[in-house]
């Protein structure tokens, strides 16, 4: 096609000077073009990598980001030849995403300049616990991702700790009299009193300080300032090792952090620490100060229960007043055993004989109190406040993939909340005997096997919930499994309550996977015949590790895939990964036309390549201008009943060979998605001629209106533009005010596959205007496209779809074109919006 | 239980280990997982396996020679080699004698499921 090309530019005259030439202009368009398909690519594989079915090292991350930043020079060098140089700024801008980057590759981030010293629990990084400690790391998880109520808090970071040891010439001298211990020149005790003496009266750094004191002051009356070290929760677990305080005013904060720091070097942490061999490496503390919650009732859950008399329940412990009787055992407590399987059977429920609370003391602190009488013997906790609360455990199960130990909490009014969640440590001995995981599931009937593509890994159960309306998804029971024709992205809603999500259609790249991933969600797509084999109310296990689904619930694998293996989303491996998708895939530049729609808005790699992207086709928009300039290029111009005047410009394979002269003709397109979209556009009763009935509101606008308000109406000299190849197909469409934009792909691959659309402008006024947007969003959005609008603009794309599919979604696009030419005048009201789709619907079959 | 084959996972990354142990026992393979490679080759001088999978390029020492030791203890064991994408094709070249098959990272836990049963599927054939 090169040679083609080359062809083709030797017979053009060469342009005036001072400008690029033309043929250039084509040729780093196309190349701009590929590189923008491998990056979207490159970010797509990044993206399928993190869902748990590859194994993959850092050696990988680092040579898919070194391609990455060499493709997205060669996009910016592209586009600044093409516009002469316009975009220069685009250099800092790939420095400011692409060191930060590097950075990370390199594990040098974690405490640099831009983390923050002190975070609330709703803002925090995830995937950051060297940063936040465990337990803060886990709550923002829960806060911001599970959505489940917890009282809100904020983290003085280990970065604000390092601080605060320089502040006060720290770190050298605990080095130093913790050598001494080690040495066996002084003994634990020595040793912990001093270093604890030198926390306690060193000084929080004044900055900080000032945020700790605004944060304490936002709140609540009283906090619990609690350690959250790394490793805490985590593998290694300080549980009680390192000082709580509860109940402490706004003004005692700084006090308690210096407190809760010096108990990093108790006696009994020293001792453990060594023991456990950690004592070389550096300590870094952060501090979790949450709100506290005065509760009537609190307590703990276990969704396994230890004592392993029934290995498929979980537990409940509770008792009156604040936590401290239940954690550290100091009373009687109600205990309730609860069935994991829904609808969450209680079991027993033993109320015990409850003598004291503990509770908070006027002034600070808190202190232990009689039971009433008449209280003593009723049961904490309602039936309704059981079932909740064992819905968060599972939920929390569901996600940190391990068996969870929850510390929960119920106000004077009654309202639940969570306060902790860690993984629960059980000796080894309660875990039922480690039988043959292969021959116990081998008993199990097999429903699918070896079908389907892994979004996310992992292995959940529940009954089968089958979703294909927004209707259904109201009634989706929490921890179903959901099972689904398409990948539809209204799914997203259901995604967190489902213990594993078939569907039929989908790539792993796709924007279902994605949201799947985020929430951990096993995922298996593109299983044919998932919704006729999984038969609605089935209990079913899914296991995407090895792509089996088995009738019934498979408990041994479940058990087995909770306490043996290893949950892969703690790897640092794939916190990395996360932590580097954070700054790819995300894209934040989705309006063209908003005034951050620039190089200094680009926030990853994603907006720079849409931004490249947007710019380089806006040049070639505007052609009809440069071809103006360039006499001499071959451009057909489109014979056809429809009056479009659409001009064809071929850059290799897009027409018949045969095709000659000036005119093509419809049978000459050779192009597979101008083709499918020209068979829409161009079907029965689709370009109706006949005169809008115009009501007096849309006839006075569409008078009223001038060219000038469309932007760059004035200076289109009246001709359409599509620019194709084989497999590609760019097509920018005005017709009267409305703007039709048509990027699309159909490759035989169908992962390189996509289709993007973008509709604009309109006759009538705002309102009008963006009433069609949303009309186009509804239909759109049936047909699985991801739809975005913003006023009267709609950018709908679909991606990874196979031939046959992508053909079909661009006649309908075809359709719609002649379908809205001039909708908004016809669109009086909200309550036309529904008899229009139908309308719509009653001509196309929906997918 | 009784005809479990024994397999010896040499990474020295450690994700490649716990990814592939349960994922393998899952498949009825008994597992056995090394990061250090003086480990692993002390191992096989105490116990045979069936399959022994093994990374190439490694700090310590590199895959060629644990791979040699192990054909030099146990002939008939099969052994899978995983090496870097770059590398693929010198791997190929370099050690196309008696290794079984290669896998490039990153890689499917499919792919060498697949692999792995394969060898297995060999060995019980040649028992047979």
């Amino acid at each position: 096609m090169l040679q083609y090309l080359h062809d083709l530019w030797k017979r053009i005259k060469r342009p005036k000077p001072g400008l690029v030439a033309f043929p250039e202009i084509f040729e780093h368009f196309q190349e701009l073009l590929q590189n923008h398909q491998r990056v979207m690519e490159l970010i797509a594989d990044l993206g399928e990598k993190s869902g748990g079915e590859y194994i993959f090292d850092r050696k990988y991350l680092a040579d898919t980001i070194d391609e990455m930043h060499t493709r997205l020079l060669h996009m910016v060098q592209g586009l600044n030849l093409i516009t002469s140089g316009r975009y220069l700024e685009l250099h800092p801008t790939l420095d400011r995403i692409f060191v930060p980057l590097e950075s990370e590759l390199r594990g040098r981030l974690s405490l640099a300049g831009e983390m923050p010293r002190i975070v609330s629990l709703a803002e925090a990084p995830l995937d950051r616990p060297e940063l936040t400690g465990g337990k803060a790391n886990n709550l923002a998880v829960i806060i911001q991702n599970l959505q489940l109520p917890v009282p809100p808090g904020f983290v003085i970071t280990t970065r604000a700790y390092r601080l605060f040891l320089d502040h006060n010439q720290l770190e050298e001298r605990i080095h130093a009299w913790l050598e001494s211990w080690a040495a066996g020149e002084q003994d634990e005790r020595q040793t912990s009193r001093q270093i604890q003496y030198s926390i306690l009266a060193g000084v929080v750094p004044q900055e900080a300080a000032t945020e700790i004191k605004r944060q304490a002051g936002k709140g609540g009356a009283y906090w619990a300032i609690r350690s959250s070290a790394y490793g805490e929760d985590g593998e290694l677990t300080f549980a009680g090792l390192h000082e709580s305080l509860l109940n402490v005013p706004p003004r005692g904060v700084i006090q308690a952090y210096k407190k809760v720091l010096a108990s990093l070097y108790s006696p009994e942490a020293l001792v453990y620490r060594q023991k456990m061999g950690m004592l070389g490496e550096e300590a870094a503390m952060a501090v979790l100060a949450q709100e506290i919650v005065p509760s009537r009732v609190s307590g703990l859950m276990h969704t396994l229960d230890i004592s392993a008399e029934e290995c498929d329940c979980l537990v409940v412990y509770a008792s009156w007043g604040l936590g401290r009787t239940v954690a550290e055992g100091r009373g009687l407590v109600d205990r309730f055993v609860v069935e994991r399987v829904y609808p969450h059977r209680i079991r027993r429920q033993e109320i015990a004989a409850k003598k004291t609370l503990v509770r908070p003391q006027t002034g600070g602190g808190e202190e232990v109190a009689q039971v009433p009488q008449e209280e003593r013997e009723a049961a904490t906790l309602s039936e309704g406040q059981v079932h909740q609360l064992v819905r968060w455990a599972l939920t929390l199960e569901r996600y940190f993939k391990r068996p969870q130990e929850v510390e929960w909490a119920v106000d004077q009014n009654g309202q639940c909340f969570i306060l902790q969640s860690r993984g629960l440590l059980f000796p080894k001995v309660a875990a039922p005997p480690k039988q043959d995981i292969c021959e116990s599931c081998a008993q199990y009937p097999v429903l699918l096997r070896d079908t389907g593509v892994v979004a996310h890994a992992g292995v959940g159960a529940g009954v089968v919930a089958q979703v294909s309306s927004d209707l259904d998804m109201n009634r989706f029971p929490e921890g179903a499994v959901l099972v689904t024709k398409y990948t539809a992205p209204w799914l997203a809603r259901i995604v967190p309550r489902a213990a594993a999500i078939i569907a039929e259609r989908g790539s792993a790249a796709g924007h279902l996977a994605t949201i799947a991933r985020e929430f951990r969600v096993p995922t298996l797509v593109g299983v044919e015949g998932a919704t006729e084999f999984l038969k609605e109310g089935m209990q079913i296990t899914v296991d995407t590790k090895g792509r089996i689904v088995y009738d019934g619930r498979v408990n041994e694998l479940l058990q087995y895939e909770l306490v043996q293996s290893l949950a892969f989303e703690d790897a640092p491996e794939f916190r990395l990964l996360r932590r580097l998708l954070s700054r790819i895939a995300p894209l934040h530049l989705i309006d063209p036309t908003a005034p951050d729609f620039n190089p200094p808005g680009c926030r990853s790699v994603h907006d720079v390549i849409r931004f490249i992207h947007e710019k380089a086709v806006e040049e070639l928009m505007d052609l009809p201008g440069l071809v103006k300039r360039f006499k001499g290029v071959h451009i057909f111009t489109l014979v056809s009943d429809i009056p479009l005047g659409l001009k064809i410009l071929d850059l290799g394979g897009g027409i018949a060979p045969e095709a000659a002269g000036s005119n093509l003709y419809p049978e000459q397109i050779r192009s597979a998605p101008m083709k499918a979209l020209w068979e829409g556009l161009s079907g029965p009763g689709v370009w109706s001629t006949e005169p809008v009935p115009v009501d007096f509101k849309g006839m006075m606008s569409s008078l009223s209106k001038t060219w000038a308000e469309t932007p760059g109406a004035a200076t289109v000299s009246g001709f359409n533009l599509a620019v194709i190849t084989e497999t590609y197909m760019n097509l920018h469409l005005r017709l009267g005010y409305h703007f039709n934009l048509v990027d699309a792909r159909i490759d035989p691959d169908p992962q390189r596959n996509h289709i993007y659309f973008r509709f604009v402008g309109g006759v009538t006024d705002l309102t009008r205007r963006s009433r069609r947007a949303q009309l186009l969003a509804n239909i759109l959005s049936h047909y699985h496209f991801k739809v975005d609008t913003k006023g009267d603009l709609v950018v709908a794309k679909v991606l990874h779809l196979p031939r046959e599919d992508q053909e079909h979604r661009l006649r309908v696009l075809g359709r719609l074109i002649g379908f809205t030419r001039q909708l908004d005048i016809q669109l009086r009201s909200d309550e036309d919006i529904p008899e229009f789709v139908e309308a719509f619907f009653e001509q196309n079959t929906p997918a | 239980m009784k005809d479990q084959l024994k397999i010896l996972v040499l990474d020295d990354e450690p994700i490649v280990c716990k990814r592939l142990k349960p994922a393998l026992e899952k498949l009825g393979y008994e597992v056995d997982t090394f990061i250090q490679s003086v480990e692993a080759m002390h191992q096989i001088h105490q116990t045979s396996y069936d399959i022994v999978i093994t990374d190439l390029k490694m700090k310590e020492i590199d895959g060629m020679r644990f791979l040699e030791e192990v054909k030099k203890q146990h002939p008939q064991t099969e052994v899978i080699v995983i090496t870097g994408f770059a590398t693929m094709e010198t791997a190929k070249q370099s050690f196309r004698k008696g290794v079984f098959d290669f896998i490039a990272k990153p890689f499917k836990l499919s792919e060498i499921q697949e692999v792995v049963n394969r060898a297995a599927a060999k060995i019980k054939g040649a028992a047979a």
